[in-house]
This record gives C-alpha cells, structure tokens and sequence, in this order.
C-alpha cells in the first residue's frame, strides 16, 4: 500500500539519513565526484503507467543512473537531461510521447523504455527518425524485431523456452500448456518457440490463449490441462499467474503437474502471496542476474537507487534492466568524440556499433549490431520457489532454439563467439 | 401472463440446455464438470452484480456502474486489513462496510441531485464515480502481486467426482438466497412497496407521500451490500485486481439486462447461463476465441426476443 510505503520510506530516509556518509558510494561514469555543468544531451524515455500494470521501474533506474552521472563528471562535462513520458497504455499517448521527445525535444536517443504499448506503435517512427531507443522493459515482438529497438531485458520469448528447456531437460516434461495473453505480438509469439522446442525433443506443446480483460483464468488452466499438458507454462503478468496457482490449488492440482514460468513471477511477494502450499513446486526463469548473486554491478545498482532514486521505486528486475541500459548507453556516448554528442545520427551509428559490453547482471555479452533484430539477452538462471523466497537451481545457461540462428550468426559476426 | 412468461423461461432454458450440450457433446465428463464447475461459479458473480443493479434500478432509476469499484474497495480493503493482521471476519466484514458507504454516500449526496436528469445521465454519473473509486484504489494499492483467500477455499466437496469449494458453493448458495430474501422483502414490507412504486412512478410516488430518499437510500444500501460481498467473492475465487473486479460491472450488466432490468429470477438464470457457456466455449477450437463477448450476444438476443414491439429497457418508461 503506497500510504505504508511512504511511511516506510521516511522511517528510512531519517534512519540512513545520518550514517549514509559511510557507505559505498555509487561508481558512475567518469566518477569524478564533481557535478557536470555543461550544455545537456537530451535524452527520452518512455514508460506504461496506468492501471493494471506500472512498467515505471526501467525509467526510474536508468534516472537514478544518469543523476548518478550528472553527479560524477557527466558525459564529458554535459549533464544528461533525461525527460521521461508516461503513454498510460493508450497508443495515441505512446505516439505523442515519441513524438514530444524524438521530433520537438531532439533527444539523441532513447533509454530505458518499458511499454506494453510504445515499442509497437513507435519502431517506424525511431526507425524513420534514425533514432535508436536502448529499452528495458520490453513484452512485445516489435521489440525484439526492429532495427531501432535494443532491450536489455529478455521479454517473454526467451524467458518462456528458458523455463521450458529446463523443465524438459530436468523435470522429466513431455508435454508443455503454454497459458498466454490472447495478444498476438506477446502471447502466440512467445508461446509458440517453447512449443517449437519441446516438439524439437520429440515431446509436443498446445497453447491456452487468455484474453487480458477476460475475468477467468481457471477455463485457460483447464483447457491447458485439456490439451493433455504435464506441465504448465504461466506466460502471465504476476497477477495472472497467482491467479492460476490459485484456481489449480483450490482443484487440488499441484502434484498432478510441474509448474514453470517466465521471469515476470520473480518478484521477491510472489513467494509469500503463493503460501506454503506452492513451496517448493514452482520453477521460475530469471533474464537477469538473480538478486543473491550480488555481483559488483549487481551491488553498484543498489547504491545507485539507494542514493538517487526514491525510496519507493521499485528494486526489480525492469530496475535492473533499466540501469543496465543507461550504464550502456553512458559508456557508448563516453566513447564518442564530445563534438558529436549531439548529432543523433552518430550517437545511433555508435549505439549499432556496441559489442561485447558485459555486467554481472547478464549472463552473456551486450551488443547491438546494425540488423533488423535485436535479442543480445539470450540466457538466464533458472530458479525455485523455496523457504518463502527464490533459489538458485541452474546458473546461466544458454537458451536452444532455432529462433537464435541469426542472433548468434550475427554474434559470429561481431566477434562475440 | 403467466402462461407467456413461463414459456418464455422454458424458451431461454431449453435453448441454453442445448447450446450446452452441443458444446460438451463428445468430450470426457470430468473435463466437461471442471469447465461447468468453475463458469457456474463465475455466473454466479455476473448474476449477483446483476442483481445488486436491478435492486437499485427498480428502485431509484439508477443504472449503477460503480458496483464493481465499490466492491474492488471493499476487498482491497479486506486484503490490507489482513496484512495487518486484523482478525479475518472483520476483514470480510470491513469489505462489505467499505461498499454499502461508498453506495450510500453516493445515493446520499450525489444521486439526488441528478434525480430528475435523464437515466443515461445518471448512468454516466455513476460511471464517473467508478473511475473515481479505481483512481483511488489504484493509487493506495500499487500494482503489486496479491492473493485473497478465504478459510472456505480450503474445504472443498466432491460433486461427481470433481472438488468443489465450499466457498464456490456458498456464492451459488447466495446468488440464489439473496433472490429469495429480495423478492420476499419487496413483496412483504412497506418499504419494498415504496420502492415498487417509485419503480412504477417517481412522480406520482412523491405526490402520494412516499419518503423517496429514505427508499432510495435504503436501496443504495442494499445495493452496496450485494457489491460488497460480489467483490470479496470476486477477489477470493477469480483475482485481487481493481481493474479487473472494477469492470466485472460489464457482464453484470449483460445479465441484468436478461432479466430486462426487472425479474431478479432472469437476472439469475442469465447470469449463471452466461458464466456457464462461457467457460464451455473453451471446448470448442473454433468458438473459444469469441468467449469474452458469449455474456453480451445472450443479453442482446434476450433483449431483441422481448423487444418485439415493447418498450425500451435502458430508458426506463417511453
């Protein structure tokens, strides 16, 4: 509840208030520690906030990042302004927001972007306008299928064959009921490789398509179960797919069936709003570095939110990704000749020449390259809901489908293998 | 009269039997009992919603699209108070608390004002409220993985050899029960005369001497009541989302309009029919796509067969 977390919050502002002083301080950019106070690069995000899902947490980080910059030197001595938009799930508002940030504002680039809505209605504008948008919280095809969409998140696709592949290799699964949101760019798209997979095994897939508005999640876990399913895939906002596990758990099913998801379950309230029953009985696939790995990137990520985004903005994985991007974006543009920051069309050339950046957060390299598609996240973790939070059950691991035949000929090409 | 309206329930139950049976002819009886099991149970919340609007409609002329919101803040509510750790029949009572003053507060202070505006206007009005109520909702309780659960969800009964909730049956149980209660209160009291009245004829209700805004007032309680317990219901056997208990206000109105904004029987054979062939159209591969509209096509074809030359239902009296 927001009231409790703004109590929360100023109980923890005035309780860090005063030892603050001694922790670790954020690495940022140059990391001078002096402020930069030279002419701002703009640079946009965009972001879905509006009922029934809040996307906000990849453009919170990657603000938190760029105040962590502009504190430290800047790029070079600029500041970044950074002016984020909200489309609130309309794709009209998702046009206007491009265009206020790409036409009138003149941003460079695009960090940080997660939407249901904006990466749909605006890759041909990006891609007309030579602009390249560096995004975070992707869910869609045209996201991952768009020369001028990079996310650094994995988006469904990956995360549901992550899921799949391990269930196949370890949990004995023959036969896989992908549940997915009846959206064509998310739910058949990201349903059908797993299903590809297990077919590639000998084993088969169906898919129960759900209808986001529709109130009744129990006829897709039946007609899941109908299709002859062992294991249930929940391609499924977090809300959906407790709701699942609910109407399985009231049927009596969780012995019956092994029960796998994608990345959007791992939020550390999952565990506890599933309740013992689902303990120890539900795998999820992480797209990036689980929270307990703790790498140096992993620990520079908390004191950036700890120090320059506020006390509510989520910890998560959109957050994770959202500040991976603007850590990318920031070392490209340091990269650069200073006498062209402001000239998007070599801001973007430099963007598609991004090869081989690595973080602790990701389990392979980041790159972008100059192509049609986009999908450097490829591998991830696979976790267990065990003792009221996740654990660890297979570290990074490559995910295997033909769908990556030209991301990893691409990859060749780059160098990276 | 009678007679017309007997046939014309024998009508909509026959054709409903066969629709059914077409749609679960061939396929394997336990799969065919989960799938009725559980649209019985989501029918059973369409037809409460239904009811609760046919409630206030009869009696104020109000068209309540905020139902659903008031319900979503009672057991959003109901959730939060449980994190507290406050003892769990207060929270469910807390639920119902929440709605019947949203509802009352609305039919207190919002509703008289736009008593004399037309019945689409009112209808609006409450639209807003519902917007407003979600606003809120969703400012105070961020998007945020929830589950609200019952003790009765972990009793269950088997039927035919599938498991049925207690709690599943104690909304079937309800849907019915508050039918019964309701019929049986408009009928045997003075205040369900006065609002049978108002629902005839505001105008000449008021010249006669009925208190109108202690009736109306009364309806909007009852009515809040309904949503309350629809929304907890809601939270507990479908999901704990705002948005989503908000706009279970829809198919309530597909069921009430069944019942021709009139006969709480229909608004309850609609809304259990609906929920039912909706959760069957999954069997089919080629009918499943189209299961989120099943709820509005019956209410329009229930609709156009009592059209025939009849007054409008939405308007009220022309």
């Amino acid at each position: 509840m927001k009231l409790a977390l703004t109590f929360a919050s100023v109980l923890a502002l005035g309780a860090y208030a005063i030892p603050s002083q001694a922790e670790a301080a954020p690495k940022c950019g140059l990391n001078t520690g002096q402020a930069a106070t030279g002419k701002p690069i703009i640079v946009g995000g965009i972001h879905g906030n509006a009922a029934p899902g809040d996307f906000s947490a990849s453009t919170d980080a990657a603000k938190a990042y760029f105040d962590c910059v502009n504190a430290n030197g800047g790029i070079n001595g600029r500041p970044i302004d950074y002016r984020v938009e909200n489309d609130q799930w309309n794709p009209e508002l998702a046009a206007q927001a491009a265009s206020k940030l790409v036409k009138d504002a003149g941003a460079v680039a695009m960090v940080g972007n997660g939407s249901f809505m904006e990466m749909a209605v605006n890759a041909a504008t990006y891609k007309q306008e030579g602009i390249m948008a560096m995004a975070s919280a992707c869910a869609i095809s045209e996201c991952f299928e768009s020369s001028n969409i990079v996310s650094t998140n994995q988006g469904p696709l990956p995360s549901n064959l992550g899921a799949t592949q391990y269930a196949q290799e370890e949990l004995g699964t023959k036969n896989v009921g992908c549940i997915g949101l009846n959206i064509p760019n998310n739910g058949p798209w990201s349903c059908q490789v797993s299903i590809d997979y297990m077919k590639s095994k000998g084993g088969d897939g169906s898919m129960a398509l759900l209808n986001p508005s529709a109130p009744d999640v129990n006829s897709a876990l039946l007609e899941a179960i109908s299709n002859g399913a062992d294991t249930i895939l929940m391609n499924l906002p977090a809300g959906l797919a407790i709701a699942v596990l609910k109407a399985a758990e009231e049927q009596g099913l969780r012995d019956e069936y092994k029960w796998i998801a994608p990345t959007p379950l791992y939020d550390l309230s999952v565990p506890k709003a599933l309740g013992d029953y689902w303990d120890g009985h539900v795998y999820v696939n992480a797209e990036l570095a689980p929270f307990q790995v703790g790498g140096p990137d992993a620990k520079n990520w908390i004191e950036v939110m700890d120090a320059y985004a506020k006390p509510e903005d989520p910890r998560d994985t959109f957050a994770q990704s959202g500040y991976l991007s603007a850590t990318y974006f920031t070392k490209a543009m340091l990269e650069m000749d200073p006498a062209d920051l402001d000239d998007r069309a070599k801001v973007t050339a430099k963007i598609k020449s991004i090869a081989g950046y690595k973080s602790d957060l990701m389990c392979g390299p980041y790159y972008v390259g100059d192509a049609d598609f986009h999908m450097p996240n490829h591998a991830g973790y696979m976790l267990k809901i065990e003792n009221g939070g996740f654990t660890i059950v297979r570290e990074c691991y490559e995910f295997e489908s033909a769908y990556f035949d030209k991301h990893i000929a691409l990859e060749k090409e780059l160098g990276l293998r | 009269m009678v007679g017309s309206k007997f046939f014309n329930w024998c009508l909509y139950l026959g054709l409903m039997a066969a629709i059914i049976l077409l749609l679960t002819w061939g396929k394997p009886h336990k799969i065919v009992g989960l799938f009725f099991v559980s649209g019985l149970a989501v029918g059973s919340l369409y037809a409460l919603g239904g009811i609760g609007m046919v409630v206030l409609y009869r009696a104020t002329g109000v068209l309540n699209f905020a139902n659903g919101a008031m319900g979503a803040a009672g057991v959003m509510t109901a959730w939060q108070l449980g994190e507290w750790g406050v003892w769990p029949p207060l929270t469910w009572l807390s639920a119902i608390a929440v709605a019947l003053v949203l509802s009352v507060g609305y039919g207190r202070f919002i509703a008289p004002a736009l008593a004399w505006r037309e019945p689409v206007v009112k209808a609006v009005a409450t639209l807003g409220f519902a917007l407003i109520i979600l606003g809120l909702v969703s400012y105070l309780w961020i998007d945020d993985p929830r589950k609200f659960s019952l003790p009765t969800d972990k009793i269950g009964v088997r039927i035919l050899g599938l498991r049925v909730t207690v709690t599943r049956l104690i909304v079937l149980a309800m849907s019915v029960g508050i039918v019964v209660l309701i019929h049986q209160y408009l009928t045997r009291t003075s205040i369900g005369l006065h609002m049978r009245a108002l629902a005839n004829n505001r105008d000449v209700s008021a010249l006669i001497g009925i208190p109108i805004l202690r009736t109306e007032t009364i309806a909007w309680g009852i009515s809040g009541v309904i949503a309350g317990f629809t929304g907890l219901m809601f939270g507990d056997l479908i999901r704990l989302e705002p948005t989503v208990i908000t706009f279970m206000v829809i198919p309530s109105i597909a069921a009430a309009i069944c019942g021709r904004l009139e006969s709480l029987g229909l608004v309850l054979i609609g809304g259990l029919s609906m929920g039912v062939i909706e959760s069957l159209l999954t069997l089919s591969p080629y009918l499943k796509s189209v299961r989120p509209i099943a709820p509005f096509i019956i209410a329009a074809l229930v609709l156009l067969y009592f059209q025939r030359g009849r007054r409008l239902s939405f308007g009220g009296a022309d």
